[in-house]
């Protein structure tokens, strides 16, 4: 292991475990100069293919890691870079598999919409910024230490910034960059002043020794390991938009251009949980172990609490909603909460399969949001504007297209045949697995809440008759990224059984999240 | 060997994709639609057909294809197919009937202006009989099951501008519903019950055949009970059939099709698939012998004194599913399957011809027609083919398998062997009665510009006179071919001199008798109705079943309704508005915060963060 050395400095196999990322760091840059040289008349386009061909390549290099790695089955040693600051594991692979698919899905839908956003004056930015936020959240769901964890956050954040004000010619799209901006800023502060806490009780930043000091630290300084822990936790609630951290979220989706929007609510959300996954499990549950386990269990308790608030709060204020992009985002926020509740119902003697659970979620949110999100800039560039009038009598003038919406609203409200269905069904045996009763029945509560305004949205394509009859027009781009994300979510709901099997042959909570 | 059986999971998937291009193709493509929906039937018969050659040999094994379909903690969920002798006799029925009913609906429904739908909703309810054909649990078949009561529903209903027809498809969709709870709460008793809650006819067949002992006889009892309850709801026993008769609103080929050949036949497929069960619970094979004995009799007497041409073969039908349940519950399962396979070529060939009748003369009441025999002589010779064999003279098709059923009952139930004969009886009359008065004597009211349908309709009508007359030679007294191919060992009853003797006598003195008072009009036509009017009127009525449940079911449960409606306007939808104002001025409350201040936003944050934070933490450090 690495205890005992100092530093080990990177040798040319460590650059290849790290070629996902630094693949699409190269990418970035050549894509920057490219972006300079290239004449102003032509198409930015090509840029955006060349930006989803990079995503594409590193997602096969994450896919050959992960089977190299599983030659011997799940229980493979993790590998450790630069002294245990990043690490390559089965956890934090699948989730590159996720981020990589999302971000790629969303540069095709950037391709299909970003040509005839005026607003948007930079239409090579747009694409190629989205390399170093996803890179930002590669790191994230790869750290090992806190300080590659913040480095991480940051890249992720400040790219998102400004993808968020990219459309430069909407007041909108300003208010929601700034917005986003302060609220970011906080949630930053509040990360470090947690992690400064945690550093001074236990002496390390490295996730493993913090854990083997924990213990000690809970003795001498609980009060200081509380503070730690719950500013980190209010930090990355603010990312993930989970109550009462979440006000800021329907502005910035608003906002931002569509796709960002999607962005924001797939990966960087998807980020900042996988890594409260990281942190928590690696360094409380071991603590737990120790002795006094009081404060990892009141730690994993405010986790389900924020779940809880955020179910409640996100489908309660969605029910007054009329602006589709801000349903959306505050879906997103009951959305964090249901995704919340495998990391805080923690693992039990009974239960313990909280990562399948987790991604099999978020898989599915990956699917639904991202093809609601292409419905809606097809709608939304149609009609104008981004109300929920804007579906109206969509089922007349493009059939198809509302039944893939169907298909993503079931979805989002957990109904079968569909990916969310499953998904919140895991989920939900999982905490009554936990004996989390109380949970369950806000689970079902809110989804039952939701229902309210997701069908809604069913009424205004099937019942009402738009003031607009002419048929929808969807573009090619756009269209590929609606069927695939519907034919995926009604596959995730036929057959859960591949995806589910397939994360259990290769995850190992032991080698590839606690230690290893 | 078994190549073909390997892909039987094709043989749903025709009529499935002929039913998703038909709705994608929408009303305009008329003739297109007739095509599409023929060959995707067509193309699921000769795949059918290969399957059955293929299993000819007597050494073929059953093919089951499974796979997981899904983990629920320890509890697996695998679903598939399964290729059984049974089975694929089953699917070549069902296909051939399906394939000629395509046919035949090109003519009988060319002007009605959504054929197509019609022949997506055939695709539909193709593609979800062969589905329950070929489920290898209980599971899947449920599922099915329900999908072709769906689709019976959307075709009895089809005609949805006649009161008649909608009050017709609402009532078949709510008394089989009956059942299919029955059903349901089957499969989950079985599911509680059988080791490592398997659902697959495999796993049934082996834990009841082998006497294991895991399941006590009450339970066994109890979920036979049940199964078979829904096989009542699905095949039209009493007292659940009464919605039989009255789907005769929907399209005659839909009769002959789902009414009289396939769906109604499911309940029988049902028994025969879990039939070990059965055998484990003498109550409850007494209790399908006689119920299937008493609607046997029941529905051939209310047969005699009916009018509409439709309604005639319909309690017909109903009489015939009762001689198949009957032949199950005596045991065998030979008996029952060869009669359900035997029936549904003849009666299907009898519901065609009633549609090529109707199709001519615009009417259903037998005593406005009379005389057609001249004018259709296709229609009229395919007719007396499938009369003969519905009563029963050799050596048609149903001779061979009535005689079977009857010779069953004679060598282990006298009672019900004389119910069987008077059944017996009673069918060679009606059926003579309509066969004389609708095609022979003076031409009635409506005959007058009668003339024979187009060969569309005439066609499916001379192919199903072919296995109306030869099918009943695969098991003959002397021949038990088909028995020992269905179920791998030939039955022990046969050929029983008395009961062959008896059957045919009794079926040709009730044509001899139909042929005194309809053919030569020897016996007036009244001299019954004079002397006991209330027993025609009765008979007339349906024994006033329908008029019972009115009394007894439908107004106290009208009552109930009412009843229930007021408590739950007031009480509980009190709650309900309750529950959504609260909800309501929450998500109010929650959007307030949704001032567009980043300020606000950011306390919000911090207010909350402190809450919390007190709420979990300050426990810890109080005193």
């Amino acid at each position: 292991m690495y205890e005992g050395v100092s530093f080990i400095p990177m040798t040319w196999t460590d650059m290849l475990y790290l070629a996902p990322e630094l693949s699409l760091a190269v990418i970035f840059l050549l894509l920057i100069v490219l972006d300079l040289f290239l004449p102003k008349r032509v198409s930015r386009l090509s840029i955006g293919w060349l930006t989803f061909a990079g995503l594409l390549v590193s997602l096969g290099l994450v896919i050959w890691r992960i089977a190299d790695m599983n030659q011997a089955g799940a229980e493979a040693e993790a590998i450790h870079l630069l002294s245990n600051s990043y690490r390559i594991d089965d956890f934090g692979s699948l989730l590159k598999i996720v981020f990589l698919t999302g971000t790629a899905l969303i540069v095709l839908l950037g391709l299909g919409s970003v040509r005839e956003d005026e607003a948007i004056t930079d239409k090579g930015e747009f694409f190629y910024l989205l390399l170093p936020a996803v890179i930002g959240a590669m790191i994230l769901s790869s750290s090992g230490n806190l300080i590659t964890l913040y480095i991480g956050l940051e890249l992720l954040s400040l790219t998102s910034y400004v993808l968020v004000g990219m459309r430069r010619k909407s007041s909108l799209s300003a208010e929601a960059a700034f917005k986003y901006l302060v609220t970011g800023g906080i949630s930053s502060a509040f990360v470090l002043f947690g992690m400064s806490y945690i550093y001074g009780v236990t002496g390390s930043v490295d996730l493993a020794v913090i854990a083997a000091a924990l213990p000690g630290a809970i003795v001498n300084f609980k009060a200081l390991v509380y503070v730690g822990y719950f500013f980190m936790l209010a930090g990355f609630g603010i990312k993930i938009a989970a109550a009462p951290f979440h006000a800021w979220a329907p502005d910035v989706y608003q906002g931002a251009p569509s796709p960002v929007s999607a962005f924001l609510a797939v990966i960087a959300k998807g980020a900042a949980l996988a890594v409260l996954f990281r942190v928590t499990f690696n360094t409380l549950l071991i603590a737990a172990n120790g002795g006094d386990a009081t404060v990892s269990d009141d730690i994993f308790f405010a986790l389900l609490v924020l779940a809880a608030a955020a179910m409640l709060a996100g489908t309660a204020t969605a029910l007054r909603q009329k602006n589709a992009k801000r349903l959306l985002a505050l879906s997103g926020v009951a959305n964090a909460g249901y995704m919340l509740v495998p990391i805080g119902i923690s693992i039990t003697v009974v239960h313990s399969s909280n990562f399948s659970e987790f991604v099999y979620y978020l898989v599915a949110y990956l699917f639904m949001t991202v093809g609601a999100f292409a419905v809606l800039t097809v709608v939304s560039r149609a009609a104008g504007h981004e109300e929920l009038k804007a579906f109206s009598g969509m089922y007349y003038r493009a059939p198809w297209t509302a039944a893939a919406m169907v298909v993503f609203v079931l979805s989002l409200a957990g109904l079968p045949v569909s990916g969310g269905f499953f998904g919140k069904l895991f989920i939900l045996l999982g905490a009554a697995n936990a004996k989390a009763y109380w949970l369950v029945a806000i689970i079902v509560v809110s989804s039952v809440i939701s229902y309210y305004f997701y069908f809604g949205l069913v009424r205004q394509m099937f019942m009402r008759s738009g003031s607009d009859d002419r048929e929808l027009r969807v573009s090619g781009a756009a269209g590929v990224v609606i069927w695939l994300c519907a034919i995926v979510t009604i596959a995730l709901g036929l057959f859960p059984g591949p995806l589910m099997s397939g994360i259990d042959a290769v995850f190992s909570i032991r080698y590839d999240l606690l230690f290893g | 060997m078994e190549m073909y059986s390997q892909a039987a999971w094709l043989i749903p998937l025709f009529p499935l994709a002929a039913f998703l291009v038909l709705t994608a193709l929408g009303r305009s493509f008329r003739r297109a639609g007739v095509l599409i929906g023929t060959l995707g039937s067509l193309a699921a018969f000769v795949l059918s057909l290969f399957i059955v050659i293929d299993r000819l040999d007597a050494n073929t094994v059953d093919y089951n294809y499974a796979f997981d379909w899904m983990k629920i903690g320890d509890y697996t969920l695998r679903i598939g197919f399964e290729v059984t002798n049974l089975t694929a006799m089953m699917l070549v029925v069902v296909t051939l009937v399906s394939f000629l009913v395509n046919v035949y609906s090109a003519g009988y429904m060319k002007n009605d202006e959504r054929i197509t739908v019609f022949y997506g909703y055939v695709s539909l309810f193709t593609f979800s009989m062969l589905g329950l054909v070929l489920s290898d649990n209980l599971l899947s078949l449920y599922i099915f099951w329900e999908l072709v009561g769906v689709c019976s529903f959307l075709l009895v209903g089809f005609w949805y501008a006649k009161p008649k027809a909608r009050a017709a498809a609402k009532k078949a969709f709510i008394v089989t519903r009956i059942g299919d709870a029955g059903l349901l709460l089957g499969i989950l008793l079985l599911f509680w019950y059988m080791p490592g809650h398997a659902l697959d006819f495999t796993t049934i067949q082996s834990v009841f055949d082998g006497q294991s002992g895991a399941i006590t006889t009450g339970i066994t009892t109890l979920i036979a009970l049940l199964i078979f309850l829904g096989a009542v709801g699905k095949s039209g026993q009493f007292p659940l059939h009464v919605w039989l008769p009255d789907a005769m609103e929907g399209p005659t080929p839909i009769s002959a099709l789902i009414h009289a050949a396939t769906m109604v036949a499911a309940g029988v497929f049902l028994i025969a698939r879990t039939y070990d069960i059965f055998q484990d619970s003498a109550a409850a094979m007494e209790t399908v012998a006689y119920i299937g004995g008493f609607t046997a009799i029941f529905a051939a007497t209310i047969a005699l004194a009916q009018n509409d041409i439709k309604r005639i073969l319909a309690y017909s039908t109903v009489s015939q599913l009762g001689y198949m349940m009957m032949a199950l519950g005596l045991g065998s399962l030979t008996g029952g399957v060869f009669h359900l396979f035997t029936h549904a070529f003849f009666k299907a060939l009898l519901f065609l011809g009633a549609g090529s009748i109707i199709h001519a003369v615009h009417t259903q009441n037998i005593h406005e027609m009379g005389g057609l025999g001249a004018k259709m002589k296709v229609t009229a010779w395919t007719f007396a083919i499938g009369a003969l064999a519905l009563s029963g003279i050799p050596p048609l098709s149903g001779f061979w398998s009535k005689d079977m059923i009857l010779t069953a009952a004679f060598e282990t139930n006298p009672l019900l062997f004389f119910v069987g004969l008077a059944a017996a009886f009673c069918t060679a009359l009606y059926m003579s009665r309509l066969f004389f008065l609708v095609f022979t004597g003076k031409p009635g009211a409506a005959s007058s510009g009668a003339q024979e349908s187009p060969v569309t309709m005439t066609l499916p009508l001379v192919v199903l006179a072919v296995p109306a007359v030869a099918a009943g030679f695969v098991e003959t007294p002397w021949n038990g071919w088909f028995g020992s191919w269905l179920s791998g060992e030939a039955e022990a009853a046969h050929g029983s001199g008395v009961a062959i003797v008896a059957s045919i006598a009794v079926g040709l003195l009730g044509i001899y008798v139909g042929w005194l008072v309809y053919g030569k009009g020897s016996v007036s036509r009244t001299a019954l109705a004079d002397r006991v009017p209330w027993l025609v009127k009765l008979l007339e009525r349906s024994y006033y079943v329908d008029e019972l449940y009115a009394v007894f079911v439908v107004k106290p449960l009208k009552l109930l309704g009412a009843i229930l409606i007021v408590i739950d306007e007031y009480v509980i939808g009190g709650l309900v508005r309750l529950t959504g104002i609260a909800t309501v001025s929450a998500g109010r409350l929650a959007a307030r915060l949704q001032n567009g201040q980043v300020q606000t936003y950011s306390l919000a944050a911090v207010i909350g963060f402190v809450i919390i934070v007190i709420a979990l933490v300050g426990r810890r450090f109080l005193p």
